[in-house]
């Protein structure tokens, strides 16, 4: 199977302060990843090196083959890495179609299209048509993003990152603030929109882990504790002597 | 004069202006750090020093009488400023804050060239200030020398309060991290009460020492308000430390700037500002994004 | 940005009739009026597309406008019988290169930081006008006359009448405020917008926000630039006065009492500020003062602007100016 990721002893200081600490990884096509670990234990920084929000201190990042280290953000996305984030980040005053047409006209190349009218634009218009049915977002098409309930805000979250249509998906906590009785449905929801996919998460919630993913990965102080299958992590006695020693 | 000697001057003079735009640039950082908060209209409070010490020097003869008038009256504008105009935008977000400063600035110049005209004045140096002495080989004017060493006298004075009072302490703590020190209990407005109308009888006492030795005009706010500026980007936001030396350093470039292009001596700030920003956008002083 | 577009269209089909017969129903002091309306409200517009749309609100925006305005006057004054086409073609093009040297410089800085360095530059660039006297005769100043318009095929139409000059400007300016209100409409103005919406998501969806920062600043720098031509061109003078921090503030004045978060907005904020300030000058010498207070008031009060007030409440955005 390719390689889609392949993170080579990654390390990230910020002024001294180690934050990650020789990450070795590979995520491989088709994988649905979990990276767990307690609070600090440098997850999202690790999201944030990743996606070129971040100059790592140390190390190489190959993405499909091709590296990737200290390229822009926009590079990266562009090349096909998408994320979400942990605290909603959607355009509010924007309707849910057209927070959807924003990542649309992106994927089509036509950021800086100014000879065109957007609404005229067909292939515009029907691509985002074709996405936000997909993503199941076709009843609140037209309602504006910060009207919508925070479980519907978090869906279009992750739509958003869907929208590109990308080769590799990272869903930093995706299930963070929702309601514990909506969280199976929107479980369900990853799962179906994102079958086939290869995906990285970051989540605490275990139950959500064991449903969506098929290799952990378990950080803890910015370095990988161990990697495995789901059976291999929770029978890890190093695992449960890194939760215990937390509390 | 030989050229070391004109360097030399120039040095000094560079000191001296440094030392004004600190005492203006203290204030607008330190609310910047506790508030987040870039008070424009603070570099309106230095100008009306100067204008204030104007009156009071005529009308009582006594420029020290003025020295302690004026930044008090400037400290009032200031506060009620804050308490009836400022304070209104903190729940509107930064837009509306700048410009309301910014339309402040602007309406106190226009205010200012009401009610004091439009021709530069002139403010006299005290008498016992008057003159040169002997200095490192030439003469240099008593009044810089003064300037230099009241300013020196104001920073100890601000050091202590700073390092040594209770207040003093929570108000470092409050630039440095302003939503902890909230959460911790502590009534954070009261101390940020204090910075800002503290910052404002700075910027009317450098208003007013500056007075004798530049033109009063009401152009003198924007000018300081470009100054400040590049010492908040250079010192880096918040930070008192950087404000000190990115003031004095843009006081030298000013200073010699005026000594080889006199037209355009801005142009070396701009550069610093630049530079800085290329190579370390926080400021040489300032905390890491 | 704008959701209720029926009336609006009803209203400027209204306006434009009566700006195409005004010349013919108005004394020549009232069309010297509506002229001045007319070039301010493009260069209100250029301001609102930097900030009402863009989100970037900046104190220095006299700069491109006394750039256009110093191009077009020193071009009237060495090049007699330069095209005007030409000439206003130039100036928009050095408006455009201006902001290109300025944005790229300025457009990572945020907020505050934005607005006060692109007063920096202005104010550079004023100290130049100012004490460049052999070329820009410093604050005196120096008078220009109109070229005549070359017309392809029915030869030179000159511009010593009020006339020519009230409609030359008038489709210039129609055509420029109708560009950039389609502009707006485009894929690329629709990344200018959706960066003002929110500035940490964009990237991670591709978007280079640098260079769409870069970008909507030297269009609307363009603009102001063509509008800064067109001023010399109506006054046939120039001064200081086209690059000091006055000039910042009328625009700033215009934009906002207006109301940023409407296309139409500085327009009515330039006719106000035109007709008030004609009126004000009149009864004292201290209207500035009056304009500022006005100004705070609505910074304070009215976010909307005075736009706002013709809106019904149901089609308002119903958040505060700027967002965050």
């Amino acid at each position: 199977m390719a390689s889609v990721l392949m993170l080579e002893n990654i390390w990230k200081d910020f002024s001294g302060l180690e934050i990650l600490r020789g990450i070795s990884l590979e995520i491989k096509e088709g994988e649905r990843h979990a990276i767990i670990g307690p609070n600090g234990a440098g997850k999202t920084t690790l999201f944030h090196v990743i996606t070129g929000f971040y100059k790592p201190s140390k190390g190489k990042i190959f993405f499909l083959d091709r590296e990737v280290t200290g390229l822009s953000t926009y590079r990266i996305a562009r090349l096909g890495l998408s994320r979400s984030f942990q605290i909603t980040s959607i355009f509010p005053k924007m309707t849910v179609h057209e927070n959807i047409r924003n990542a649309i006209v992106s994927k089509l190349g036509r950021r800086f299209d100014w000879t065109s009218l957007l609404s005229r634009s067909k292939d515009i218009q029907e691509e985002t048509n074709r996405l936000t049915e997909l993503l199941r977002l076709e009843g609140v098409k037209d309602m504006l993003a910060m009207t919508l309930s925070y479980g519907w805000q978090r869906r279009l979250e992750v739509a958003l990152t869907l929208a590109l249509d990308p080769k590799l998906i990272l869903l930093d906590e995706p299930t963070a603030g929702v309601d514990v009785k909506e969280t199976r449905g929107f479980v369900q929801f990853i799962k179906e929109v994102t079958v086939g996919k290869t995906l990285i998460m970051i989540e605490h919630d275990m139950d959500v882990v064991f449903n969506l993913a098929d290799r952990i990965t378990v950080l803890n102080q910015g370095q990988v504790l161990t990697t495995g299958s789901l059976d291999e992590i929770r029978r890890s006695e190093e695992v449960q002597r890194a939760y215990a020693g937390r509390k | 004069m030989g050229i070391w000697e004109i360097y030399l001057t120039t040095a000094m003079h560079g000191l001296v202006y440094g030392m004004l735009i600190f005492l203006v640039a203290s204030g607008l950082t330190l609310v910047l750090g506790m508030a987040g908060v870039l008070n424009i209209a603070h570099a309106a409070l230095y100008m009306l020093g100067a204008y204030f010490a104007y009156t009071f020097t005529h009308s009582t003869g006594s420029f020290w009488l003025s020295l302690i008038l004026s930044p008090v009256i400037v400290a009032l504008v200031a506060v009620l400023i804050e308490r009836f105009l400022l304070r209104k935008t903190y729940a509107k977000g930064h837009v509306p804050q700048i410009l309301l400063t910014f339309g402040l600035l602007y309406m106190i110049s226009e205010i200012v060239r009401m009610v004091w005209g439009t021709n530069p004045l002139r403010v006299f140096e005290p008498p016992l200030l008057s003159g040169e002495i002997p200095f490192l080989g030439g003469t240099y004017p008593v009044y810089r020398l003064f300037i230099i060493g009241f300013s020196i006298l104001i920073l100890i004075g601000m050091l202590l309060f700073l390092m040594r009072t209770r207040v003093g302490l929570v108000i470092r703590a409050a630039v440095h991290d302003a939503d902890m020190v909230g959460a911790l209990g502590t009534n954070v407005p009261f101390y940020l009460f204090v910075v800002y109308a503290g910052g404002a009888i700075l910027a009317a006492v450098a208003g007013v020492i500056a007075a004798p030795m530049l033109s009063i005009f009401s152009g003198m706010g924007d000018q300081i308000l470009l100054d400040c500026f590049v010492v908040i980007i250079v010192g880096g936001f918040g930070s008192l430390l950087g404000a000190f030396v990115a003031a004095l350093l843009v006081g030298e470039l000013q200073s010699f700037g005026v000594l080889w292009i006199p037209q355009l001596a801005l142009v070396f700030e701009f550069l610093l500002m630049a530079v800085v920003l290329a190579i370390r956008p926080t400021g040489l002083f300032g905390e890491e994004a | 940005m704008n959701r209720t577009v029926p009336y609006w269209i009803a209203g400027a089909a209204l306006i434009l009739g009566f700006l195409l017969l005004a010349p013919h129903l108005l004394p020549e002091m009232k069309i010297h009026l509506i002229i001045e309306i007319m070039i301010f409200s493009l260069w209100a517009v250029s301001f609102n597309l930097l900030f009402g749309h863009g989100g970037l609100l900046a104190f220095g925006f006299g700069a491109p406008f006394g750039v256009g305005a110093y191009a077009a006057a020193l071009l009237f004054q060495h090049f007699a019988g330069i095209s005007l086409v030409l000439t206003l073609s130039l100036v928009a093009l050095l408006g455009f290169v201006t902001g290109v040297i300025i944005g790229s410089l300025s457009v990572r800085l945020k907020g505050a930081y934005f607005a006060l360095i692109t007063f920096g530059f202005q104010m550079f660039l004023y100290a130049i006008a100012l004490k460049w006297y052999s070329v820009t005769k410093g604050d005196d100043g120096f008078g220009v006359t109109r070229p005549a318009l070359s017309l392809p095929l029915a030869g030179n139409l000159s511009m010593a009448n009020v006339v020519p000059v009230y409609y030359f400007t008038l489709a210039i300016v129609v055509l420029a405020i109708l560009a950039t209100y389609l502009f707006q409409k485009t894929p690329l103005g629709n990344s200018i917008a959706l960066v003002r919406e929110n500035d940490v998501r964009p990237p991670f969806l591709g978007y280079n926000v640098y260079l769409t920062r870069l970008t909507v600043f030297s269009v609307a720098c363009f603009l102001a630039a063509l509008a800064g031509g067109l001023f010399v061109f109506f006054n046939e003078f120039v001064s200081t006065a086209v690059i000091d921090m006055n000039i910042s503030m009328i625009v700033l004045l215009m934009a906002i009492i207006g109301g940023s978060e409407y296309f139409l907005g500085p327009i009515l904020g330039a006719a106000f500020y035109v007709l008030v300030q004609n009126w004000l000058s009149s009864l004292t010498n201290r209207w500035f003062l009056v304009m500022g207070a006005i100004f705070i008031v609505v910074v304070l009060y009215l976010e909307g602007g005075l736009i706002s007030l013709f809106i019904p409440k149901k089609d308002q955005p119903g958040v505060s100016m700027g967002g965050k």
